[in-house]
């Protein structure tokens, strides 16, 4: 294997600099800036320089053609430098007052006047040494973490060399400002950026992905990752340091597209979706899945008018039938599949808005969960790399902040293809987060705002008739278990730290409401993020279906909509985390 | 308009004779009233009482974001015979407008404050002690002040919050006034900083009595001429500041306009202000002030003004009476020896600076509430010139 780093078509390319230079000048100018720096920091110039860093690979967690994971160890001391204009404050005294309480103040008279002084700051001799996380899909775009502070040192040569006072503090502040640029900002803009480069369904707007919702090959076709090129993802950090790495990814897999998911699955899912839809008996075996009737969490609380889908909540899917188990669902609007709201401002707003989103915010949404949590998660993961998963997890577990919940918080990192393997010990693989795993909408908090629902009905009816899968699943598979197999001991560990919610739940387990849920599964769920996927997937296909037939005919449209008009039981109120 | 506070801080120097113009720090009050005033921002309700002549308490509400507000307390060993119900009191005591300085008062000798009896001093130095918490922010300011003689003063404020470095600040300000000069030493807990001020006034020294009158001549100006510096020290972070000032100012017994006129120098800064200000009539008053940069170049132009509106007096139109439409004469008009004071409806002043920033303050009573209304409007921004409005409502009693 052998990567191929550019560093030289970095600076070929004419835009580069300049767009560089505007990515910079944002990010320098986003953070308060301290009181001595009176006036926007500008770049001046920029320069890659013609030393590329050294980059060791120190662990490839996953690679195929459409993503990448691994980590590097990356030195630099190379020549590029950075020339900067501000204006500043070169009175101290003027300083000194700007952020204390005025009633403390000496109040000078005219001590204080200001005097602005235009300076220009030159970064350079900047060295670098860092451990990188880098994580790289197509949909998900790309994510860069620096694990420790990569700024070892600089060099601050500014107008003010010859008072050393002056010179001290400008190198403290700057140092202090690029450390944080580095270790806050940065990430950020490589992913926004990569985002808008290699996932430009993302910047489409929704009514043409619903339109393009007909052809799950159509949304894979758009996905083409590599089709714009990949130094923009480069110069959108910024950064002189890893643009080496990404173009090289970038150029690594930019031949092919691969589908991104199996064909037996989608089968598979087609046809439970079509045994749904003509309400056959027939439930093709789909393991270690629910399935859901809607993908997303806004289309119900938007329908209802009442929730929030915003905020987090605590969904619980449970088994109903001689079963003891649950699964929690957390869904917090803004860490998970939404996070990326502003990018597609209209996606909450509208019902059917993750209709076309299916599959690409299922994945993508991972990917703001991991960026997020420093996490390198493979959701394809070949067969031998069971020993990485552990490892990588590991090494997530050290980055992970103190704030976390004590809830184990892994991603199973499960192949999605291996449905057909056996069922593997639970407690090994079975690992949980607390905020990341969006799951769409579980039929429970889907059905609560039912008692809200007649208002609005009289628009929702066709979505909702078609839409409501449970309805038909209640006819054709009335005892149906969503989780027809022993429960794992890490989901019951967790259920034990929301005792509430499972002591409503066992109240309410055997009532006929969760029953219509129809069920997927007859062997061990191995891991919340798959059934999720795979819920995502089957979400996906019932909102296909419900759009086709909204064309074609308009019989669904009124289907009597009463079974959905009880309420929902009272234990199956959303909890507000 | 002065927060209630801050009206009885006057009332307390009022009261113990100190002189709280004769600063170097003040040098510029008129220019800073006329060309620096705060307009409001957001709703704000200020609900104040001076309970006893001792104790004052206020209550501020006010809804800047979130709602926030603040609890003050006073107290004073000086009894304060002030007025304070916000109905009766004097606008012209509690909007700064253009400064009048007045003629320098000969400072009481210490054997006056001397009380005894029975063989004992029983007088005490006047304080005024003053807390105010503000909430939700938990920011806790103290005055501590106290007449130490008639010619010295100490202030220590103190600013307690815990976003502070250090957790709060203190400045311990010293003052010693003669009339004829005024120096003080501050010291502050920030920074360490120290500082000297001084001002001096050229003209009669009011400590020699003298019999003669100043020769006066009504096509010169009357009034005097006061020079001052000042020079701070940051003793931890070893920087400083030094100004220079002077300032001509005309005194009331000068029968033209008055006018004040400032300038100051900043050596180190290279920063030159200066700032002129007119009243051009009974009721208004005209400021400018310029500002300039010897190193940088910059400028500064800041124009202002402030307008009186009195409450026209209406003068009961008079009949002649039948006793003097008989006698074919007419009515003698007794003329009142002292005219009825003017009721000031409100007070407008407007500033302007090159930028095009205009401010607007509109200050007054209404009932027995003294409003505050004012925004800052920056022309450049066509789109929303308003960038600040706000309202604020006194009440006291």
């Amino acid at each position: 294997m052998a990567f191929n780093f550019n560093w030289s078509p970095l600076t070929a390319d004419a835009e580069f600099y300049q767009r560089a230079k505007e990515m910079l000048t944002t990010a320098l100018n986003k953070s308060p800036k301290p009181p001595i720096i009176v006036d926007d920091i500008l770049v001046n110039e920029l320069n890659l320089g013609s030393v590329p860093p050294e980059l060791e690979i120190l662990e490839v967690g996953d690679l195929a053609e459409d993503r990448f994971r691994g980590i590097f160890k990356m030195c630099y001391s190379g020549d590029a430098f950075l020339t900067l204009q501000t204006r500043v404050q070169a009175n101290p005294l003027n300083t000194y007052l700007f952020s204390k309480p005025s009633f403390t103040s000496p109040q000078p008279l005219a001590a204080s006047s200001g005097l602005t002084i235009p300076l220009q700051i030159t970064l350079s001799e900047i060295k670098l040494s860092a451990f990188i996380i880098l994580v790289f899909s197509k949909q998900k775009g790309l994510t860069l973490v620096f694990r420790n502070d990569p700024l070892e040192s600089l060099k601050v040569s500014s107008t003010f060399d010859s008072i050393p006072f002056v010179r001290d503090y400008l190198q403290k502040e700057i140092e202090m400002q690029l450390r944080t640029l580095m270790m806050d900002e940065l990430p950020a803009i490589i992913h926004r950026l990569s985002l808008r480069l290699w996932c430009p369904e993302y910047m489409a707007k929704e009514d043409e992905e619903r339109a393009q919702t007909e052809d799950l090959d159509k949304v894979e076709v758009v996905v083409d990752p590599f089709g714009s090129p990949p130094q923009d993802a480069v110069d959108a950090r910024g950064n002189v340091l890893h643009a080496s790495e990404i173009s090289s990814l970038s150029l690594d897999g930019s031949s092919e597209i691969t589908s991104l998911f199996s064909q037996k699955n989608l089968l598979r899912l087609a046809a439970l979706n079509d045994s749904h839809r003509t309400l056959s008996l027939f439930t093709p075996s789909i393991r270690d899945t629910v399935f859901r009737a809607w993908a997303g969490p806004f289309e119900r609380g938007d329908s209802a008018g009442t929730s929030t889908p915003v905020t987090p909540s605590l969904v619980r899917s449970q088994s109903s039938i001689c079963t003891t188990s649950t699964t929690y669902t957390f869904n917090k609007g803004s860490d998970d599949g939404h996070g990326h709201m502003p990018s597609r401002p209209s996606l909450v707003s509208l019902n059917s808005a993750t209709t076309g989103l299916g599959l690409g915010a299922g994945r993508h949404s991972r990917s703001h969960l991991r960026k997020k949590k420093n996490r390198v998660v493979n959701l394809r993961k070949s067969k031998t790399t069971d020993d990485i998963t552990s490892e990588s997890g590991e090494s997530e577990g050290s980055m992970t902040p103190a704030s976390e919940p004590a809830i184990p918080t892994r991603i199973p990192e499960e192949p999605e293809d291996n449905i057909i393997t056996p069922p593997r010990s639970p407690s090994g693989r079975v690992r949980f987060r607390t905020t990341s795993i969006d799951l769409g909408d579980s039929p429970r908090k889907l059905r609560l705002p039912t008692a809200a629902r007649p208002a609005l009905a009289s628009q929702r009816v066709p979505e909702q008739a078609i839409l409501d899968p449970t309805s038909t699943a209640e006819k054709s598979q009335p005892t149906a278990p969503i989780f027809s197999q022993d429960k794992l001991p890490s989901y019951n560990n967790r259920s034990a730290q929301f005792p509430a919610e499972k002591n409503a739940m066992s109240s309410t387990n055997r009532t006929p409401y969760l029953e219509p849920a129809p069920m997927l599964s007859d062997s061990t769920p191995p891991g919340i993020l798959e059934q999720a996927w795979v819920l995502k997937m089957a979400g996906e296909m019932a909102r296909r279906a419900h759009d086709q037939k909204v064309v074609n005919q308009g019989f669904w449209a009124s289907q009597p909509r009463d079974e959905r008009e009880d309420s929902p039981p009272p234990a199956y109120e959303p909890n507000v985390l | 308009m002065l927060e209630f506070m801050d009206y009885i801080q006057q009332a307390f120097y009022e009261g113990s004779h100190w002189n709280y113009e004769n600063s170097y720090s003040q040098l510029t009050a008129t220019a800073r009233a006329l060309l620096d005033f705060d307009t409001p921002r957001g709703l704000r309700l200020n609900l104040s009482s001076l309970s006893s002549p001792n104790f004052a308490t206020s209550y501020a509400i006010g809804s800047v974001g979130l709602v926030d507000g603040s609890l003050s307390y006073l107290y004073t060993s000086l009894p304060l015979r002030t007025t304070s119900q916000s109905g009766n009191v004097d606008l012209h005591n509690v909007i700064r407008g253009y400064r009048q300085i007045q003629e320098l008062r000969r400072k009481e000798e210490s054997w006056m404050w001397e009380r005894w009896q029975g063989g004992r001093r029983i007088d005490k130095r006047d304080t005024l002690l003053y807390g105010r918490l503000y909430l939700p922010q938990s920011t806790l300011e103290g005055l501590y002040l106290r007449r130490i003689s008639p010619t010295q003063q100490l202030k220590l404020s103190v600013v307690s919050d815990s976003r502070l470095r250090n957790g709060g600040t203190v400045l311990a300000l010293h003052q010693y006034d003669v009339g004829k000069y005024n120096a003080e030493s501050l010291y502050s807990t920030d920074g360490g900083l120290i500082g000297f001020r001084g001002l001096y006034n050229f003209g009669p020294d009011p400590r020699k009595e003298t019999t003669e009158q100043p020769p006066r001549m009504d096509d010169r100006f009357y009034g005097r001429f006061s020079a001052g510096a000042e020079m701070y020290y940051g003793s931890l972070n070893k920087s400083g500041g030094v100004s220079f000032g002077g300032r001509f100012a005309t005194l009331p017994a000068h029968k033209g306009t008055p006018l004040t006129a400032t300038l100051t120098l900043n050596p180190l800064m290279g920063n030159v202000s200066t700032t002129y200000a007119v009243k051009a009539g009974e009721n208004l008053a005209l400021c400018s002030k310029f500002d300039f940069n010897v190193y940088s170049y910059e400028s500064d132009l800041m124009l202002g003004f402030e307008l009186w509106r009195m409450k026209g007096r209406s003068e009961p139109r008079r009949e002649r009476s039948i006793a003097a439409k008989l006698e074919w004469r007419a009515d003698t008009i007794e003329e009142k020896a002292t005219p009825e004071p003017e009721q000031v409806m409100g007070v407008l002043k407007a500033r302007m600076d090159q930028n095009w920033k205009i401010g607007l303050l509109w200050e007054g009573r209404v009932k027995e509430l003294l409003f505050t209304l004012g925004t800052s409007i920056d022309m450049k921004r066509r789109d929303q010139p308003f960038r600040v409005l706000g309202l604020e409502l006194q009440y006291s009693s």
